[in-house]
């Protein structure tokens, strides 16, 4: 599949490239299992049996230990209960093989690759056996971590063919199964690695111990922009247990580090070491007043970059029998993963060694590198398992701080950041404003779309590039806004362009990427349309995706015929059309929405709400999802992301922003950054429909159409319309749209 | 500095610390028991939680000089086999995705359905409530706490 908007957090080495045949053995076996059999960098079969597979992405929640050794089982034919896994490492085997986790992109980037390592490995261990009883192979067949001799019933395990299998040819095209004969792939699994997580087991970055270790925590200057002015160390240092105090400037927000015996006297130091901040450039920035300067843009009159222009639609607006406009707000966001960026780095003279809870690990070995002056190879990066990733890891900046603490200490250590510096001074994702007007014909068919997206670059990144930003149909190129871009409704004339405004704020991916914005305001707006033309929301949805047709947007092929049933599938499960059960004192609602993740994953949710008379209170009691991403690996991994990217949303819908004032952002822990806890959680249901199309990505799917289907449902409940995330209530209006809140489902 | 006699998982261990470090510290970077997890350290994420004398409890909210005569037992002392009961539903339940707070919820569930095993859907809401999860593996949390309390109740 090609697609540039995944493409796009990949760096120029990292593209995934055709399978490495070699014989190289692993740091970790060389030496000790001389006759393991290794056809390929992921693969290493040694005589006791024992299946060692390499993951080459990173676990962060999404499952993709399990579903990568699915692929790799599934065609070698392993024994799962033989199976172990290793974590990949960047350079050495995997020097030509992408390791970096991001976009969904996983399951995709790797499902051909895995599936050939695992067939040649068969196929060779297939040859060797057939080999050893002098037949052909197409009289055997691998079954389970053995070769069997059909006519016969003679086996071999697969670690008895070990040796003879490593000096078999290496096939260059080795046949792969036909999909109705898995037996892995397809099938609910549970996770392979869960026992180490409920035991305490589980190592992730936090949990690294090397000897000789020392611990910091670091004062951050909270001041986007801003720098250390003077410190003085006295008091940190008189500390029990705290051994030095250095500065810091490699990462997103520089400061003082200081190093301790361990993390307790790191941070009592930290909160006695004496910091003058210069609050640099931006110590007025106030996030309310940059959503007011983001609004004033939408005037402007000249076009921005240039997202997408079918027809005329400006023209056909202005002449429109009914017209109707509204504007969408969306704040920062914070990525708060519950384990806190850390990372431990022992610096030598030579060499560096990291072990970091990260996204990706090539650019942690390629900057340290830099940094150190010294060549990659002499960078060891560790993958350890993520305490959630989201997006935030996939920027080094804590690795950075790691190594230059440890450079200037000369010992090992771990830098650890307090929740409160990392929900202050990472990067953010970004606030936006959007504005859509859509217009109808006399019979109320809507006839042309203009969406105005005004958003921000991702700073640390960057994206897009200054290169990218030359081409005047570079942000089209590159897809960015992303649901505006590949909006998939049949509008004859559809106009999008996007303006950057950019804060001091830094700025980066988070999950959905730049989905969340435009696709909040393009589905809010749908149902507003649906609703002025007195339409059923979902009725007025299928039928601008008529005839069902594959729509071509840049690279993007969009089968609408995909979208029209999974909003058919959700709808029938949620009971769309039937009454909502109405108790007491509260208003209850459906709402709907539906998306097209990267071109490849479609997707449908209902959500049920009821609103009380309280101020603000609604509770959202159901979201019924429906998902065609193509052929499934394993649906219980999907299921499991469908309810953790809705919850996800659910957060940023209900509570979730990040306000700056001053110059620094307000919030700093769960206490004001709230997120949705089990009391408030849904009741969700998944249903998957049959595909037959490749796999797609599903680690961000379920977030994007959460906001709109909640804020149609409160909407329908209540005749209020919300625009501005977080939902506010008292601050819903009807202003600049022309229905009155008088709209119910409650027939 | 003074000297700590710290019980956890029924092992006696003599800690030379501060008396305001906070439990989840000493188990973490003084004994290496690092199962027991920093979310937040004001004790509102519930990712440190380990019991104290069978009580769930914020380790990050105790300090030391609280400690003495308590006994503490951390998510690697929950069970011997990796077994309990809650274990084993978290396993069956296939609850865990990132996994970083599941030892403390654990920690909660475990002691909570000790204490009363016929839970109330909003009661086992209301005592997990005080956990953050980012993942939102909440559905399956609530099945997990179900199977093991049913399984507590039998016996």
């Amino acid at each position: 599949m090609s697609s540039t908007r995944r493409a796009f957090l990949k760096t120029s080495t990292l593209v995934a490239t055709s399978l490495v045949i070699g014989m190289e053995l692993p740091e970790s076996l060389a030496g000790k299992v001389a006759s393991a059999f290794e056809p390929n960098a992921y693969i290493s079969i040694s005589p006791d049996n024992i299946v060692r597979l390499w993951i080459t992405r990173s676990e962060m929640g999404q499952g993709v230990r399990t579903t990568l050794t699915m692929m790799l089982a599934e065609e070698l034919e392993a024994n799962w209960s033989n199976i172990r896994l290793e974590q990949a490492t960047p350079g050495g085997r995997f020097k030509d093989i992408r390791l970096r986790t991001s976009g969904s992109g996983s399951t995709v980037g790797t499902y051909d690759a895995l599936r050939k390592a695992g067939a040649t490995a068969r196929e060779m261990l297939i040859a060797a056996a057939a080999e050893n009883w002098n037949v052909p192979a197409s009289a055997c067949r691998a079954e389970r971590g053995t070769v069997v001799h059909v006519a016969t019933g003679r086996k071999l395990t697969y670690g008895k063919l070990a040796a003879a299998a490593a000096r078999q040819r290496v096939p260059d095209n080795p046949p792969l199964k036909n999909p109705k004969d898995f037996r892995i792939i397809g099938k609910p699994l549970k996770r392979i690695d869960g026992h180490g997580i409920v035991t305490g087991q589980a190592v992730y970055g936090i949990d690294v111990h090397v000897p000789g270790m020392l611990y910091a925590v670091m004062a951050r200057c909270p001041f986007v922009g801003g720098k250390v002015a003077s410190f003085d160390a006295t008091k940190a240092l008189a500390v029990r247990g705290v051994r030095h105090v250095a500065p810091v400037k490699s990462g997103l927000a520089t400061g003082v580090a200081v190093v301790a015996d361990h993390t307790w006297a790191a941070m009592k130091g930290r909160d006695a070491l004496k910091v003058e901040w210069d609050q640099g450039p931006n110590a007025d920035f106030d996030s309310d007043h940059f959503l007011t300067q983001m609004q004033d843009q939408l005037a402007q009159p000249q076009d921005g970059y240039f997202v997408r222009d079918d027809g005329d639609a400006r023209k056909v607006l202005g002449s429109a029998a009914k017209k109707l406009e509204a504007t969408y707000e969306l704040p920062f966001q914070a990525h708060a993963p519950l384990e806190t960026m850390n990372c431990v780095a022992d610096v030598r003279k030579d060499s560096c060694e990291i072990w970091a809870p990260t996204q990706c690990p090539e650019v942690v070995q390629s900057e340290t590198a830099k940094m150190l002056a010294l060549a990659e190879d002499s960078v060891k990066v560790h993958i350890t398992l993520l305490g959630g990733g989201f997006g935030r890891r996939l920027i080094a900046d804590y690795a950075h701080e790691a190594v230059e603490v440890s450079r200037a200490i000369g010992k090992p250590v771990q830098m650890l950041w307090t929740r409160s510096d990392d929900m202050r001074c990472g990067f953010f994702h970004p606030c936006d404003v959007e504005h859509i007007a859509g217009g109808s014909d006399v019979r109320g068919r809507p006839i042309a779309w203009v969406q105005r997206s005004i958003g921000s670059d991702l700073s640390v990144v960057p994206y897009p590039t200054e290169e990218q930003k030359k081409n005047p149909r570079g942000y089209f190129n590159e897809g960015l806004p992303w649901g505006s871009f590949d909006n998939p409704y049949n509008f004859p004339n559809l106009k999008a362009d996007f303006i950057p405004l950019n804060s001091p704020v830094p700025t980066g991916p988070w999950r959905a990427v730049f989905y969340p914005s435009p696709v909040f305001a393009r589905e809010s707006f749908l149902d507003e349309m649906a609703h002025a033309a007195e339409k059923d929301p979902l009725e007025f949805r299928l039928h601008l995706l008529e005839p069902g047709d594959v729509l071509k947007v840049g690279d993007a092929k969009i089968d609408r015929s995909r979208l029209i049933r999974v909003l058919r599938v959700a709808a029938e499960k949620a009971g769309w059309k039937r009454p909502l059960p109405q108790t007491g004192d509260r208003l209850w609602g459906r709402g709907g929405a539906c998306n097209v993740y990267d071109e490849d994953c479609y997707i449908a949710q209902v959500a049920e709400v009821s609103v009380g008379a309280e101020a603000n209170d609604v509770r959202v009691h159901r979201i019924v999802c429906a998902v065609d991403c193509g052929l499934v690996v394993n649906p219980l991994g999907l299921e499991g992301q469908a309810e953790s990217g809705i919850i996800w949303g659910l957060s940023a819908t209900l509570s979730g922003k990040i306000d700056f004032k001053k110059g620094a952002a307000v919030q700093s822990s769960f206490t004001d950054f709230e997120v949705l806890r089990m009391d408030q959680a849904p009741a969700i249901e998944t249903h998957i429909v049959a595909s037959d199309h490749p796999p797609g990505g599903f680690g961000e799917t379920a977030v994007p159409p959460v906001a709109p289907a909640v804020v149609n449902a409160i909407f329908a409940a209540t005749g209020k319309r919300i625009r501005r995330l977080p939902v506010s209530l008292q601050e819903a209006t009807c202003s600049g749209c022309s229905i009155n809140a008088t709209a119910r489902s409650q027939a | 500095m003074p000297m700590f006699v710290l019980v956890v998982n029924d092992v006696q261990h003599h800690v030379r610390a501060s008396s305001d470090m906070p439990l989840l510290w000493a188990l973490r970077d003084l004994l290496h028991l690092t199962g027991t997890k920093y979310g937040c350290g004001i004790g509102v994420c519930g990712a440190c939680t380990v019991h104290e004398s069978g009580i769930a409890v914020r380790s990050c909210q105790i300090p030391l000089s609280a400690t003495s005569g308590k006994r503490y037992t951390t998510i690697e002392g929950l069970s011997a086999e990796g077994n309990h009961p809650c274990q084993r539903a978290w396993l069956e339940e296939d609850v865990s995705q990132c996994g970083y707070c599941q030892a403390g919820m654990i920690m909660t569930a475990a002691a909570l359905i000790q204490r009363k095993p016929n839970l109330s859907d909003a009661e086992i809401d209301a005592a997990m409530s005080d956990h953050v999860c980012r993942c939102g593996t909440f559905q399956r949390l609530r099945r997990a706490i179900r199977r093991a309390a049913r399984e507590v109740s039998k016996t």
